[in-house]
């Protein structure tokens, strides 16, 4: 029997589970956003917060922008996507115009990405627009929450686990699945993966090459303390490892995915014993211009650099060039209580 | 399969009669509320089968209508008797009766094991193969809420207020050995009086968690898995029905190698989950007995779970 489900979205938030070794199983989403923003809109449209028809609204241009306006087009919610000029390409912009989203670009005078002018775009809206509803991919519990079936899907194939591997952004899909993980595998160890000149886990802010990986605001979502290791994966390593997905397993995905993947296959052969999972969020199509567009690549200065195998291990947090990987042992500790330490490290190599 | 006429004069001889048993359990390996296909919550449970522990029921079919059982108060034995003559289209009633080992209020299942014993006895006597799905529906219908032992040994989440499966995961439980007791001075729980548990979004989320480890756990048969899973639902439960010691027994299972501790979600049971072909198993069992009895816990036993003739 076929069973088809009652929701299209249902399956096609649902990764297909790749084992990438023998003791590593990644989870490949096509579009991983589409987990959280289903079930943000299932929940408040079941507690009544979200009425039939609202205006949705949301500061983005990454992929939950994407995963909200296909959903928002489907159930008949208008949809205002807030996010700053130099964020967003003129395709994505037209890609989700089309599907009925408006796209409110700001100037983007400081190059940040303008979040504190995209809040107040937002707050102005839903100060206008008496149903309207602000999906809170940042700070709401419905982002981390809606990985539990990620944690499912995962304990279905592959039973016990050991290790998590997952990029974080907002922290929604690593902390959420880490804490539901966790709950059962008390000793399962978190490794994160984040890129140089984020701020998440204490680099001070920078312009990103390495896009939808990292943050320069800090959001809620992400938890710290579940985090036993952190890797920042620059660019180039995160680029070489989306291609050897694809031309080892024929797996097509951005680079975001490369990082998750190069690190996890960095945890697994360290830990020949361990069942290791790693979560890979969006699929390439979006980077064919670029990561997998040759003549790009090699106007990149110093493209292609020396495959890096290893990370360099940090005792003091920085940021590193975008051919660099590089960790730092966490160990489940506050943001606050790492950066103290960092500062006496830091007083005390400077005596 | 039908069979015509009056079933009860055909012949003029033997009053036609069938003796059906129906097993305990040890209260709920998860308990809690799980998406089914259409996308809709339920409420649902995975029941965890003791064999030792069973009720047998006798029915004869006679001429009146009514239903005499015997004893007299299992009134849910005789409502699931009369709606599986109706089921069967028969108008006579007949008489029930019930014996059975099972301790009443603890979370044992005595009475869904007495309805479901009742309605096999009766289709056993009309010579009726019923399937568990329609056995499983009539206790539900006779008694508002059931378990999942009209499935045995069969593993499935079955919503316990629809008596519907969510999902059959394809298997039996792993052989297990449970060491058994009560908690709260062994007093039994009205379980008529408990109010519904109403979850948060966080547990409710984990439920799902849940039913993906019991499914693992039947697909490999992996008790490591299982004791997990229902670790997991006995600390949600916890925060419900809350049982005196808790942490003790939690702490006695850890320090033991247990693979985890089982509760029934709406009684006094506690359960310590052993792996059966765990090694030393004897001794480890042992201990948490004997721990348990120290820290005050009442009637603790040893119980098989699909144990297919191990021996001490």
């Amino acid at each position: 029997m076929v069973a088809v489900d009652a929701d299209y979205f249902r399956d096609l938030e649902t990764p297909r589970l790749a084992h990438l070794s023998r003791n590593l199983v990644a989870a490949a989403f096509p579009l991983m956003k589409l987990m959280p923003a289903r079930y943000i809109l299932d929940r408040a449209a079941a507690d009544g917060e979200l009425k039939a028809g609202a205006h949705i609204v949301e500061t983005t241009s990454g992929t939950f922008g994407m995963a909200v306006a296909l959903l928002a087009a489907a159930r008949g919610y208008r949809l205002t996507l807030v996010t700053a000029s130099t964020l967003i390409d003129a395709r994505y912009k037209a890609r989700l115009e089309r599907i009925g989203a408006s796209v409110i670009a700001l100037d983007d005078p400081r190059g940040d990405g303008n979040q504190p002018g995209r809040l107040e775009c937002l707050h102005d809206i839903l100060a206008r627009e008496p149903d309207g509803f602000w999906t809170r991919q940042y700070d709401s519990p419905g982002n981390w929450l809606a990985y539990a079936r990620l944690a499912e899907l995962l304990i279905r194939a592959m039973g016990r686990i050991d290790c998590l591997v997952g990029c974080i952004g907002t922290g929604g899909s690593l902390c959420g699945t880490a804490w539901f993980l966790r709950t059962i595998f008390p000793h399962l160890t978190v490794f994160a993966v984040d890129t140089h000149h984020s701020i998440l886990f204490g680099q001070p802010v920078g312009k990103r090459m390495l896009r939808g990986l990292g943050n320069s605001v800090l959001p809620k979502n992400v938890r710290h303390e579940l985090v036993d290791e952190i890797h920042w994966v620059g660019a180039y390593p995160a680029y070489m490892a989306a291609h050897r997905l694809l031309r080892d397993h024929g797996i097509f995905m951005g680079p975001t995915s490369g990082a998750a993947a190069l690190v996890a296959q960095w945890v697994a052969t360290k830990h020949p014993d361990a069942q290791v999972a790693a979560i890979m969020p969006d699929e390439g199509h979006r980077h064919i211009e670029t990561v997998y567009n040759d003549d790009w690549l090699s106007s990149l200065p110093g493209w292609p650099c020396a495959q890096v195998s290893e990370p360099n291990t940090l005792s003091i947090i920085a940021p590193r060039a975008e051919t660099q990987w590089t960790r730092f042992v966490w160990n489940r500790r506050s943001l606050a209580e790492v950066l103290e330490t960092q500062a006496a490290v830091k007083a005390q190599t400077s005596d | 399969m039908a069979i015509d006429g009056d079933l009860a004069i055909r012949d003029g001889s033997q009053p036609l009669a069938g003796t059906a048993t129906a097993i305990a359990h040890h209260g709920e390996l998860i308990q809690g509320v799980f998406q089914g296909d259409d996308g809709h919550l339920q409420r649902g449970l995975v029941t965890l089968p003791i064999a030792g522990l069973k009720s047998v029921a006798t029915f004869v079919l006679g001429v009146d209508k009514g239903i005499i059982v015997h004893p007299d108060h299992k009134v849910k034995a005789a409502a699931a008797a009369r709606l599986t003559l109706d089921l069967l289209s028969v108008s006579g009633g007949g008489d029930l009766t019930l014996h059975s080992s099972i301790p009443v209020g603890h979370g044992y299942g005595s009475s869904t094991a007495d309805v479901v014993a009742s309605i096999r006895a009766v289709a056993a006597a009309l010579k009726a193969l019923l399937r568990p799905s329609s056995v499983g529906r009539l206790a539900v219908a006779a008694e508002r809420a059931s378990d999942a032992i009209a499935y045995d040994d069969h593993a499935v989440l079955f919503a316990q207020r629809e008596g519907a499966v969510i999902e059959n995961f394809g298997g039996s439980l792993p052989p297990l050995l449970l060491v058994g007791f009560k908690a709260n001075g062994g007093a039994p729980v009205d379980t008529l009086q408990l109010s519904p548990a109403r979850y948060d979004s966080f547990e409710i989320q984990q439920f799902g968690v849940l039913r993906a480890l019991v499914a693992r756990a039947v697909r490999f048969q992996d008790p490591y898995l299982l004791g997990r899973a229902a670790s997991a639902s006995a600390l949600i439960s916890q925060r419900h029905l809350p049982k005196q010691g808790f942490n003790e027994v939690v702490q006695i299972a850890e320090e033991a190698g247990a693979c985890g501790v089982q509760v029934a979600h709406s009684g006094s049971l506690f359960g310590v989950i052993f792996d059966l072909s765990e090694t030393d198993l004897r001794r480890k069992a042992g201990l948490v007995a004997q721990r348990a009895e120290s820290a005050g816990f009442t009637d603790v036993e040893f119980h098989l779970v699909n144990g297919e003739g191990w021996q001490w």
